[in-house]
């Protein structure tokens, strides 16, 4: 399928690789310890020693972006992938059994989108990530967790809207009613048939969500109440916001890293899609 | 003509996602750990308290606590914003102050993407496939997957700091004087404006494209009338009514979406309102606020149902 794609296509699929090989292997790399102090405060790019330059604490960059590129995927990768699940089976449900299913469903899509979604995740964050003292905090890896679920709520209504179009359509296919009327049970035909032409659209539809939740998640951070310690692209913008006219590369760096990979997802989630149009309007 | 039965329905989906919006946000805001005393009040002494909890109906249980707040808000009463140190204020004079401005940003930003993207959707879909277009597309795509506040904050750096050009911060009333008010809002309006008029000018682009396939757009050229008029004229009312439909959706979005956008600004439009009310944990007010987020998302669905009907007649028989 690879092969198929556009040029633009193609260099973003590379710049994710190469963002997923950061979050990967990114504590293998020779780089400068990414919490350690460097004279050199709010070098810009290339200056040697530091890639993409430091911050006015003197943190190195790039060593950063690949440290947070973990937080910020994962963050992505898990909420998204989590939220298409489970938008996936409510969406096929939805379109599929239709009737009063249908209609609570779709108005339980309806109310959650009509909170825009940095609010909705605003909220439950804020109320789940709470502790009744207000003068103690709460512990970093509670909050992470609050996060991926507050996000992937957010996403679950995305994907359930998209999945339930699609289900309708092909659930009106000739050969799914042909298969109904030969008494294939509802599971099977689900399985064999709905879900495998459903698919590619949930996979184009994650891929722009993919760049909804880091922006979300980068959205949060400079709000104030992000991955708390944790490095991720979104806590080194809002670190560097009040630095911006002295050192603009520790705001820069992250912005574009960020920027660059929002683009890429949708622009292949993009190419996905026409990929698919053009297939439905062949058959 | 329009069935009466289909639009009552239709407005009864809505009240019920209306409903089921803010009961939601009830619910999400009983979760809070320990008692709504905590978050609610400011009062100093305990008699106080009570009586702050008892006047907002939260010694009730959920549904009986959400109805009181449902009907003070219809009644226009949004409820107390209790302000740290023990003072308060009605949480309708809030709004009064913020939802003009998120409204006039909105009606710029909204006016703005418009008058850009009508001409570069026309010209794509004009050009389909040619050098312009695959530039132009190029760049749109590109814009309109930058997220605002990267942008705010770019724009932000060389406009305001490096060439000192524009204000970075607040807002100005018109009162105060129109140049200086327009001045202070080019950069917000600018960073939420270039991605949606991206995106306008793509889904134009589509649907000029499928209506320029049409039977009474070849019919219209073979009378001899000029391309630029038949686009005009023929084509572009047809190939709007998706745009309208994006545009209304992203209203209810733009009075408080803009969070972000509000936030770096310093605009105290809605949205900076909203992060307010979520870090002063005034949980009611900000069932106010996105409950008004909502009833402003259904006006403009109607609207823009209505005004599809209007712009093509073909619709109004179709089933909603």
């Amino acid at each position: 399928m690879l092969r198929n794609l556009g040029f633009f296509s193609k260099i973003s699929f590379a710049w994710l690789s190469l963002m997923l090989f950061f979050a990967i292997a990114g504590p293998l790399l020779p780089l400068p310890d990414p919490s350690e102090f460097s004279d050199a405060l709010g070098a810009g790019i290339f200056t040697s020693g530091h890639l993409l330059g430091t911050d006015l604490n003197g943190y190195d960059l790039f060593a950063n972006i690949v440290v947070g590129s973990r937080n910020s995927l994962f963050i992505a990768i898990i909420s998204v992938g989590l939220g298409s699940l489970l938008g996936g089976i409510l969406g096929i449900a939805a379109g599929y059994l239709r009737g009063k299913t249908d209609y609570v469903l779709t108005i339980f899509f309806n109310i959650f989108l009509s909170i825009p979604n940095l609010i909705l995740s605003l909220v439950l964050i804020a109320v789940l990530a709470t502790s009744p003292d207000p003068t103690q905090t709460v512990a970093d890896s509670r909050r992470l967790v609050v996060i991926i679920i507050s996000l992937t709520i957010v996403i679950i209504p995305i994907l359930g809207r998209i999945t339930r179009g699609s289900t309708l359509a092909w659930t009106n296919a000739e050969f799914v009613v042909a298969a109904k009327s030969m008494g294939m049970k509802d599971l099977m035909i689900i399985r064999r048939h709905i879900i495998p032409n459903v698919l590619p659209s949930i996979y184009a539809v994650a891929f722009l969500a993919i760049g909804i939740v880091i922006v979300v998640e980068g959205a949060l951070s400079l709000l104030g109440i992000g991955v708390g310690q944790g490095i991720s692209w979104g806590s080194m913008l809002a670190r560097s916001q009040g630095d911006l006219e002295y050192a603009p590369t520790s705001l820069f760096v992250p912005l574009t890293f960020l920027a660059l990979t929002v683009i890429a997802c949708n622009q292949i989630g993009d190419a996905l899609r026409q990929h698919l149009d053009s297939r439905e309007s062949k058959l | 003509m329009y069935k009466l039965n289909q639009i009552i329905q239709a407005l009864f989906k809505l009240l019920l996602v209306l409903i089921g919006a803010t009961f939601l946000l009830a619910l999400i805001l009983r979760l809070l750990p320990g008692s709504p005393a905590d978050f609610y009040t400011n009062a100093f002494d305990e008699q106080g308290r009570q009586e702050q909890i008892k006047s907002l109906g939260l010694d009730r249980n959920v549904f009986s606590s959400y109805l009181h707040w449902l009907f003070d808000f219809v009644r226009g009463d949004f409820g107390p914003f209790f302000m740290s140190g023990g003072s308060t204020r009605p949480t309708s004079t809030i709004i009064w102050e913020s939802v003009p401005r998120s409204l006039l940003i909105m009606l710029y930003v909204q006016i703005l993407s418009l008058l850009i993207s009508i001409p570069l959707g026309l010209i794509t879909a004009y050009r389909a496939d040619k050098a312009a277009d695959r530039v132009i597309s190029t760049a749109l795509f590109t814009g309109s997957a930058i997220p605002g506040f990267a942008l705010a904050l770019a724009l932000g750096y060389y406009l305001g700091v490096r060439l000192q050009l524009l204000p970075t911060l607040g807002y100005v009333p018109i009162s105060e004087g129109f140049g200086e008010h327009l001045k202070h809002l080019v950069l917000p309006v600018l960073s939420l404006s270039i991605p949606l008029c991206a995106s306008y000018a793509r889904i134009l682009r589509s649907e000029i494209i499928s209506t320029l396939r049409q039977d009474f757009v070849t019919m219209a050229v073979s009378k001899g009338i000029s391309n630029s008029r038949v686009l005009v004229k023929h084509v572009l009312r047809p190939s709007s009514t998706s745009l309208i439909t994006t545009a209304a959706l992203n209203m209810g979005g733009l009075i408080g979406g803009t969070v972000i956008i509000d936030q770096i600004f310093a605009l105290g439009g809605l949205g900076q309102q909203i992060t307010f009310a979520v870090f002063a944990r005034q949980y009611l007010a900000l069932q106010s606020y996105i409950a008004l987020i909502a009833v402003a998302f259904i006006i403009f669905t109607v609207v823009s149902d209505a005004l599809i009907g209007i712009v093509d007649p073909r619709t109004r028989n179709r089933n909603a």
